[in-house]
């Protein structure tokens, strides 16, 4: 009864419930200054993980840099020419000096190290040292660099055609601004060449901006959409302008609390206000009720006050659930996705402390006459849209076992294209295609050997082991085994360099282009090798002590299933090949690939528990088990339906869409809860089934369908965005929204229709409604 | 008279308000580092450290001989201890003032003499964070030297020095050194990349006289680019110690004597 005290104070004094309110949020609004987004694909683990733990090792290990940017250079008529060399040497010139490059390890034809031997000599030093003055120059340039596998498919395209600079950046560079100056240097360059930058950084830094714009664009159209929508539903501007304010607190309170604690925005959380706004329309219900009751009574308090005991209990149960379904998120693995988790359940208590306070004090500030012409508009038996609810519950009674065995036979189907769901996250392929991201790394992977890097580290039991020719032959071998895969571009390791340096030493006679015999040699070359190159060509692919090799291999996509691949092949060669050495994999490739797995085990996880949290929260609320099965069907179904969907058309299956699987069910259950409770309501009264089942279709139906449009109002807005997992989310839950408010009001009175024996009449159903 | 000159001098060195120039400090500072004694002699300790700490260790001794003057043709022979596969390893450089360096190095594994390329000074001493031309010196014509200021550093007074290069492709943009006004040796340098930020600082950490040569007995090079940092230890120094001639030869790199390397 707190509840009814609080509604009743909120009537009593609206004003100051309101300025309260308006105080609150003013202070949350504070924080927003704060904010800061996050879009690093490695903050999806925490800190602490395995794996990135093991690749914060491998990483300092081989000095590596943890992000590597791709500047792709094309000219159809071929690189190798004085003048597209020149532009190569100016650009890379300036990329040097560009703020958040490590220039030192910057791999360019101007500043990759090349051994070779002239007039007798050994020569290290950097490939181009200067711009090739004639023809003879070109073609010794053209013989340095496609006689040496560290360069082909690296630097250069095997065809000649595209050129490459590796550009790492020190640790918290911004992958797009450097992106965005690296543009403007090209720009100034002209001339038939194309230029395509890629690399994880600029997909991430770029998202990372699109992010924060549309959070921006997108929750206040999708505020506007959902605001129009509800005026033209209702022809009520106050009634659109009180829910506005309802979504925009809650909005504001849970964000700022959020920015508050320090958490940065990242993809999930910046989705938060269009669900809230979303969650928000649930307060129709008591807007709905209200209209029938005060036009029933013509009392503004006694209406307020009926009407918030006649829903509360569904209201509270709701938002009960959807705070379930979105604290279930709480439990996952994944970071972000607890972050959001606990930031919309915030959200959606904050909601339903404003329905039982903002709300009634809004209708008691409201004008009465106002209401009156409101409430003249809501019949329920002759609204359009009723009529048509009650014909489509019609349908499902008097046709119940028709109507099951259709969903049967969708619901065969849709389990079928569950099997065919693939799960995927690849960062790149969450920008559209066209866009000038996914564009450059498409044309980086097929001209060169690709764009995501995995490593895989051989670890021996004592020093100095890598430099023995059994430890080189088993790096050398597995480098061959894994260049058969098709995902994989190229692969690189010290072995290249020791079999480059016993050529040259050899006059360049390619029969020494092997692993020399002998450990005592391979030690000697190496460090005839560090005598003269840079430091980091040695350590990225050896540890100090020779214990540790890094190989790299470049993956040529950036699926999760690729390294995969990888593994799978370095797993067989282990079995064929024994060696005291362990190898495991590492890098950012592999990481995506830990995590996505993470994905799929949160989703079941995630999923199975959301079905028995929103289970149970159905069976204490309609005290009954029977009842919550039967509530529970339809929604089950939306849900089957869209994941057979997903899996037919081939839509990779995502973080967002997994963690869709469990919000839905949070939120598609209000619907059954507002049907089931206030069918149970209304039979409790008249006692006749097909009477309250049409009732219940109508009256509350109309809010339930009103619902779910304006839900999917707000969510189709998102169908525009130039991200693709807003687009997915946006489809899902539009889809979602229509598909289970349809089925609530189908499905549940064929059920009812058809288990009326065992539901109504079998002790449990009736006998609990006195509780 | 005497305005005259002053005039003349003024015009001559018009914005120099130092008492050397640039050029004459530089000049000083490399006979002392790198020309003193007939000859010098010393077991070279160097420890790499990597970013996340770990250390590789080089061990060898140097021997180097001045041809002519200070600033003139020099022959340098190393031999390596450290690590240990690469023992009996011998390195030898003939420097000649304002032309490309020779250099040899022998590779015991496989018994082979090569002569290496001197093309790139500026590329890493054996993995350290050193290049070539700041273990033996840079020709002072590449550089345009000038005083920026006086100042105290570590309680000596020096000379801080900025060098430019006057060729637009070094791997930095300009150097500061701060040089002993009493011995002339560098005791810090900071080489600016050319985004203006700091790339990498050379210490001297310890100087002590051996046979009445100020000497440099321990330094460090830290790259603040790569997080990576080199230490250097001479363990014993010596000078006018009569090296042969014949040792700077392919006969002495394949098995030089141990008198010379022990």
């Amino acid at each position: 009864m707190r509840k009814f005290s609080l509604v009743e104070f909120s009537v009593d004094y609206p004003k100051a419930v309101v300025a309260i309110l308006m105080v609150i949020t003013m202070l949350f609004m504070t924080q927003f200054t704060k904010i800061k987004t996050d879009t690093n694909p490695k903050n999806m683990l925490p800190a602490a993980s395995d794996v990135r733990v093991w690749n914060d090792e491998v990483e300092k290990t081989f000095n590596l840099y943890e992000d590597t940017l791709v500047v792709g250079v094309v000219n159809e008529k071929g690189i190798l020419n004085s003048d597209t060399l020149g532009k190569i040497q100016r650009i890379t010139g300036e990329i040097l000096r560009l703020k958040g490059v490590a220039a030192t390890d910057v791999s360019s034809f101007t500043t990759i190290d090349n051994i070779e031997v002239e007039n007798d000599a050994l020569r290290v030093s950097t490939l181009m040292t200067a711009l090739p003055k004639n023809d003879i120059e070109i073609e010794h340039l053209r013989k340095m660099l496609f006689e040496n596998p560290l360069f082909v498919n690296r630097i250069i395209s095997k065809d000649g055609k595209t050129a490459a600079i590796y550009i790492p950046l020190q640790k918290g560079a911004n992958g797009k601004e450097i992106a965005d100056a690296i543009r403007q240097i090209v720009k100034k360059e002209g001339g038939g060449e194309k230029y395509y930058i890629a690399g994880d950084p600029v997909a991430r830094d770029t998202f990372g901006v699109d992010m924060f714009k549309l959070m921006g664009i997108l929750a206040p159209i999708a505020g506007m959409v959902m605001f129009l929508v509800r005026y033209l539903m209702f022809r009520d501007m106050f009634l659109s302008m009180a829910l506005m304010m309802d979504a925009m607190i809650s909005i504001v309170w849970s964000m700022g609390l959020l920015i508050g604690l320090g958490f940065p925005i990242h993809i999930m959380s910046s989705m938060a206000p269009v669900f809230l706004m979303a969650i928000a329309t649930d307060s129709m219900h008591i807007f709905n009720e209200f209209y029938f009751r005060y036009k029933e009574t013509g009392n503004k308090r006694l209406a307020i006050i009926e009407t918030m005991a006649a829903v509360s209990k569904p209201v509270r149960s709701t938002a009960l659930a959807t705070a379930a379904g979105f604290a279930v998120l709480l439990f996952m693995n994944i970071v972000p996705v607890q972050v959001f988790g606990g930031l919309v359940a915030f959200g959606t208590i904050i909601l339903r402390v404003l329905s039982f306070t903002f709300v009634p004090a809004m209708f008691a500030l409201v004008k009465e006459e106002k209401l009156k012409k409101i409430s003249q508009t809501e019949e329920a038996d002759l609204g359009k849209t009723s009529q048509f609810l009650k014909k489509l519950a019609g349908v499902g009674m008097r046709r119940p076992a028709e109507t099951v065995i259709v969903g049967l036979i969708f619901f065969v189907a849709a389990i079928v294209g569950v099997t065919k769901i693939t799960v995927n996250n690849n960062l790149v392929e969450w920008f559209k295609k066209g866009s000038e991201v996914r564009a450059a790394d498409t044309v980086i992977n097929q001209a060169l050997g690709g764009t995501a890097t995995g490593y895989i580290v051989a670890t021996a039991k004592e020093d100095d082991y890598i430099k023995t020719p059994a430890a080189m032959r088993y790096i050398e071998g597995l480098q061959r085994r894994l260049e058969t895969l098709p995902v994989v571009g190229k692969t690189m390791s010290v072995v290249d360099y020791v079999k480059r340096i016993n050529r040259v030493l050899h006059n360049d006679d390619t029969s020494y282009d092997v692993v020399p015999e002998r450990k005592d040699i391979i030690g000697q070359y190496l460090f005839l090798f560090s005598m003269s190159a840079k430091p980091s060509d040695l350590d990225n692919v050896v540890d100090y002590p020779f214990r540790r090799a890094n190989l790299w291999v470049q993956l040529k996509t950036w699926d999760a299933g690729a390294m995969r691949d990888v593994i799978k092949a370095v797993e067989e060669y282990k079995k064929a090949n024994p060696s005291p050495m362990e190898i495991k994999p590492s890098g950012i490739a592999y990481f995506n690939m830990v995590w996505n797995d993470e994905v799929v085990g949160d989703m079941v996880k995630g999923f199975v528990i959301a079905l028995v949290v929103v289970f149970i929260i159905l069976a204490y609320n309609f005290h009954s088990i029977k009842w919550a099965v039967v509530g529970y069907t339809p929604l089950l179904f939306t849900i089957l339906l869209i994941y057979g969907v997903v899996g037919f058309v081939g839509k990779d299956f995502d973080m967002p869409i997994s963690v869709l699987s469990c919000l839905s069910l949070g939120m598609a259950v209000d619907f059954a809860i507002h049907f089931v409770s206030r069918f149970r309501q209304r039979f409790k009264e008249s006692g006749d089934l097909n009477e309250t089942l049409l009732w219940t279709a109508a009256r509350p139906g109309k809010g339930i369908v009103r619902n779910a449009i304006l839900f999917a109002s707000a969510f189709s807005v998102m169908l525009f965005a130039p991200l693709t997992p807003y687009i997915s989310v946006g489809a899902f839950i539009v889809t979602m929204m229509m598909l289970s408010s349809l089925l609530t009001i189908l499905y549940l009175p064929a059920l009812i229709v058809l288990t009326k024996d065992w539901l109504l009449k079998g002790g449990n159903g009736e006998s609990e409604q006195s509780v | 008279m005497r305005w005259i000159i002053i005039v003349l001098s003024l015009m001559v060195f018009p914005v120099t308000g130092f008492a050397q120039s640039g050029d004459e400090v530089i000049k000083k500072s490399q006979d002392a580092f790198f020309y003193p004694g007939k000859d010098f002699k010393a077991r070279v300790m160097m420890k790499l450290i990597g970013k996340g700490g770990q250390e590789r260790i080089r061990e060898l001794t140097m021997l180097r001989k001045n041809y002519g003057e200070a600033g003139g043709e020099q022959k340098i022979f190393m031999y390596f201890f450290q690590p240990t596969d690469v023992k009996d390893m011998t390195f030898m450089v003939y420097k000649y003032p304002a032309r490309d360096d020779d250099r040899w190095l022998f590779v015991p594994a496989i018994n082979m003499v090569r002569r290496i390329a001197a093309q790139d000074k500026s590329s890493s001493f054996a993995g350290s964070d050193f290049t070539y031309e700041d273990v033996s010196g840079r020709d002072i014509q590449d550089d345009a030297h000038a005083v920026t200021k006086e100042e105290a550093f570590n309680n000596r007074d020096c000379y801080v020095i900025k060098s430019t290069p006057k060729a637009g492709d070094m791997n930095y943009d300009y150097k500061l050194s701060w040089i002993d006004k009493g011995n002339y040796l560098p005791l810090k340098e900071e080489y600016y990349n050319k985004k203006g930020e700091l790339d990498r600082l050379y210490t001297s950490d310890e100087i002590k006289e051996v046979k009445g040569f100020p000497t440099i007995t321990k330094r460090t090079m830290k790259n603040h680019q790569s997080g990576h940092t080199t230490e250097v230890k001479y363990l014993s120094v010596d000078y006018n110690i009569d090296i042969d001639d014949s040792l700077f030869s392919e006969r002495y790199l394949r098995q030089p004597l141990k008198k010379w390397t022990e």
